[in-house]
């Protein structure tokens, strides 16, 4: 490749917003003539990266170099680059003309010279004999196109563009994608693109810059980012993409789903924790015996070009409970000076052994208290039959003075539900809450899996923990007494599959796909 | 509704208090009679002069506060724009009351006078007094007109303006001043209107020795008791007010237009 000139370096770029770090040391360089997208989602720092550049903010830390000189302390107006702002910030009381010819006529260039210019500019950007015109009068693509031609017509080295299409619709977004590309191409200068578009950033850039919380992720060419992401959340930005929690077991083989596959990457430490992705496009239906995995498919979509098909190779297992909704009981000392409450409970035989007052106290929830002053008072004597046998008892917690409230315990042999061909086992308690308990609830799934108790884990390592979603289609905020259904599910394994071949649903397939569609990435440290 | 005692006064001004056979006649000898005595042209002239001065100190003192209180932090600006409109609670008589109490020979003004050695400054009852409470009286509208278009002012167009290499002072002549205007054009309407017709300020200020046309016409109908004239001269004072504000406005537009080409 030819030798470029660096035009912008980035050096360790920090930027705090009060206790916020909103850039955590940023190394950039940004070559001549390239055009570089800064994509992130919103508060990712792109837009403070590029404030930063424009001279509307100073790092906290770190040096931007332009042309080799360090312009910290430049002020905006004295930078050899010009903006292009999200919403274009158009002068209204300006006509196009005069929007246009602004940053010269601040120069004191002559008139005819201006003439020309903001004539070509308009050329440029295909608004020839809109001069006249008002510019809030103007669509969202002719303001666009309007400030384009207001920043250009300066000739700055660079242009930085922030999230210029974010106002504009979906076809006049891609018309204008083609057109940047072009007048970058025309007029031969550095083009910074901030967006959180990933369509947007493949269709433009030479170079991608992916950020995630004041961090580059990645930096590359559209086809590196594309086919060589370095993780999970640059593979999951850009693009769509199947990606699997594996291990890698040596150079070039790699094992995901409790099955070794072949593949091209290499540099892990053995038996490595990775993440494993297959993109769409990669996997092939083929027929259920030449496959590498099999499953079924779940759904087909019709999506223009080709089907989105999603196959699932290893279903996901569940258990579900039943979550008794009580009203809240409370029973209160006929001199009114106490109050006390406690709920039912399920508790599972082989827990029996270890259950003392304290778990019982805990799992019903047992409390007492003065309602005049809020203070607690303890809870002096239980009371229960409750033998180590499977069956019904009763409990009876009392206070000092006598106030006593009594409540059911449920000894049961706890299910557990084993999926073999997933190589699970998930089990999970019917529970007692009251309506408050359910409303106070901070994390409401959290709350659910610590109160039934749910747990699933590997049949072939009972250590090995797998992730629990719940799953309930009652309101919160709304829930009444009664008894409602709370479900817990492991996700099991669904691949996407972009394919031009159309399958049935419910049909039961194989998928194939070669060593080298196969991309390992470390991973990520957190998430 | 509204409409109704404008019409009333128009009726007025067309008629004279006639005599015992004939109860009021159609004349128009009241407009006549103002615009022959030179006393009340030189008043009018005067009530002109005074407002227009009290106009142009209000929107001078009152640009720069409003474009202060604009650009504050959010929390100082409430603060700010609620120690403006702070007096107006109190009713305006009682303000200009206070500031008779300031103003006279041995009050807070002349006092602060005598630390530096002047002695022997009246200010009350001289036409520097009513200007002094006219402007005190006004300015809040200026400057809350003001300050109501600037603080809505998009910031990225001056970060577009200095993005174009527009340094702070051109920014400001460029962007800021020109978009402002229509908050001057109605702060310069709510100070001239209120000031030009105004007659409790020059009548306590300026101490009965300093007539203005808002004197004369509350004079004609409360201690002569010729409502005809004085609803004659109303009517003049709406027709020039009115023509006054056209000319504002038809001036804010070509102003806005000159700033397009000087720019």
């Amino acid at each position: 490749m030819e030798e470029k000139k660096k035009i912008i370096q980035f050096r360790n770029i920090v930027k705090n917003f009060e206790d916020q770090v909103v850039l955590k040391g940023i190394d950039l360089d940004i070559y001549e003539n390239e055009f570089v997208t800064l994509l992130g989602p919103s508060g990712c720092g792109k837009t403070t990266l590029l404030r930063i550049l424009a001279g509307f903010l100073e790092p906290t830390e770190g040096q931007v170099i332009f042309n080799g000189e360090d312009i910290k302390h430049v002020p905006p107006y004295k930078r050899e680059l010009n903006t292009v702002f999200q919403k274009y910030a158009l002068f209204p009381h300006l006509n196009v003309y005069d929007n246009i010819a602004f940053g010269l006529k601040i120069k004191k260039m002559s008139k005819d010279v201006i003439d020309q210019k903001v004539m070509r500019m308009l050329k440029l950007i295909g608004l020839e004999g809109y001069e006249k015109k008002d510019v809030t009068l103007m669509s969202g693509g002719q303001q666009q196109r309007v400030a384009i031609a207001r920043a250009l017509v300066n000739e700055p080295a660079v242009l930085l563009l922030d999230e210029p299409l974010g106002a504009l619709d979906l076809k006049l977004r891609q018309e204008m994608q083609y057109e940047l590309k072009r007048i970058q191409q025309e007029v031969g200068i550095t083009f910074i693109f901030v967006t959180h578009d990933q369509e947007e950033a493949l269709t433009m850039s030479d170079k991608i810059v992916v950020m995630k919380d004041g961090e580059i992720q990645q930096v590359g060419t559209p086809q590196e980012i594309y086919n060589e992401p370095v993780n999970r959340y640059v593979a999951k930005f850009i693009g769509e993409s199947n990606i699997i929690p594996g291990v890698m077991l040596q150079d070039k083989l790699v094992r995901f789903d409790d099955e070794n596959y072949e593949c091209v990457d290499y540099g892990f430490k053995p038996n490595e924790k990775v993440d494993v992705i297959i993109r769409p496009e990669d996997i092939d239906i083929v027929p259920l015996d030449q496959g590498k995995m099999t499953g079924i498919v779940d759904s087909v979509l019709f999506k223009g070009v080709h089907y989105e098909v999603m196959v699932e190779t290893v279903p996901g297992t569940q258990v579900t409970v039943n979550m008794h909704v009580i009203s809240n009981n409370i029973v209160t000392s006929e001199d009114g000076q106490e109050k006390i409450s406690a709920n039912d409970f399920y508790v599972d035989i082989e827990d029996m052994k270890d259950l003392d007052e304290k778990d019982i106290v805990a799992r019903a929830d047992a409390q007492a208290w003065d309602p005049a002053t809020d203070e607690y008072i303890s809870i002096s004597s239980i009371e229960t039959n409750l033998e180590n046998e499977l069956g019904e008892y009763e409990v009876t917690f009392s206070t000092s003075k006598g106030t006593t409230i009594t409540r059911k315990i449920w000894v049961i042999d706890q299910r557990v539900v084993e999926n073999k061909k997933a190589n699970e086992a998930i089990s999970a308690f019917n529970f007692f809450k009251t309506v408050d308990e359910i409303h106070e609830a901070m994390a409401l799934d959290t709350d659910l899996k610590t109160w039934a108790n749910a747990q699933a884990w590997k049949l072939s390592s009972e250590d090995e923990e797998i992730d629990l979603y719940v799953e309930y289609d009652f309101d919160p905020d709304q829930i009444k007494e009664g008894i409602y259904r709370v479900r817990f599910v492991t996700e099991g394994r669904e691949f996407k599959i972009h394919t031009t071949d159309y399958v049935e649903e419910g049909a039961e397939v194989g998928l194939t796909f070669f060593p080298e569609d196969i991309h390992v990435m470390e991973k990520m440290g957190f998430e | 509704m509204l409409l109704f005692p404008m019409l009333l006064i128009a009726l007025y001004s067309l008629m004279n208090a006639g005599n015992s056979i004939v109860p009021f006649q159609f004349t128009l000898e009241n407009y006549v009679h103002f615009f022959t005595d030179p006393d009340f042209l030189l008043i009018l002239w005067r009530s002109l002069w005074i407002a227009v001065k009290t106009t142009v100190l209000c929107l001078l003192l009152g640009y720069p506060i409003a474009y202060y209180i604009a650009r504050s932090e959010e929390k100082k600006r409430n603060l700010l724009v609620l120690l403006i409109t702070f007096p107006m609670w109190i009713n305006m008589l009682v303000r200009t009351y206070a500031w008779i109490g300031i103003l006279s020979g041995d009050g807070l003004f002349s006092m602060i006078l005598g630390l530096f050695g002047i002695h022997n400054v009246e200010l009350l009852y001289t036409e520097t007094a009513v200007l002094l409470g006219m402007v005190y009286n006004f300015l809040p509208f200026m400057i809350l007109q003001i300050n109501t278009v600037l603080s809505k002012m998009d910031p990225s167009l001056l970060e577009a303006s200095a993005d174009l290499g527009a340094s702070k002072a051109q920014t400001f002549w460029r962007v800021t001043f020109p978009l402002s205007m229509p908050g001057v054009v109605s702060g310069i309407t709510l100070v001239f209107l209120p000031a030009v017709s105004s007659f409790f300020i020059p009548k306590l200020l300026g101490g009965g020795q300093y007539f203005l046309i808002g004197n004369v016409i509350e004079n004609q109908f409360i201690t002569v008791g010729e409502w005809n004239f004085g609803s004659a001269i109303s009517m003049i004072m709406a027709v020039i007010m009115m023509l006054l504000m056209m000319l504002v406005r038809r001036s804010e537009r070509r102003t806005s237009i000159k700033v397009e080409d000087a720019s």
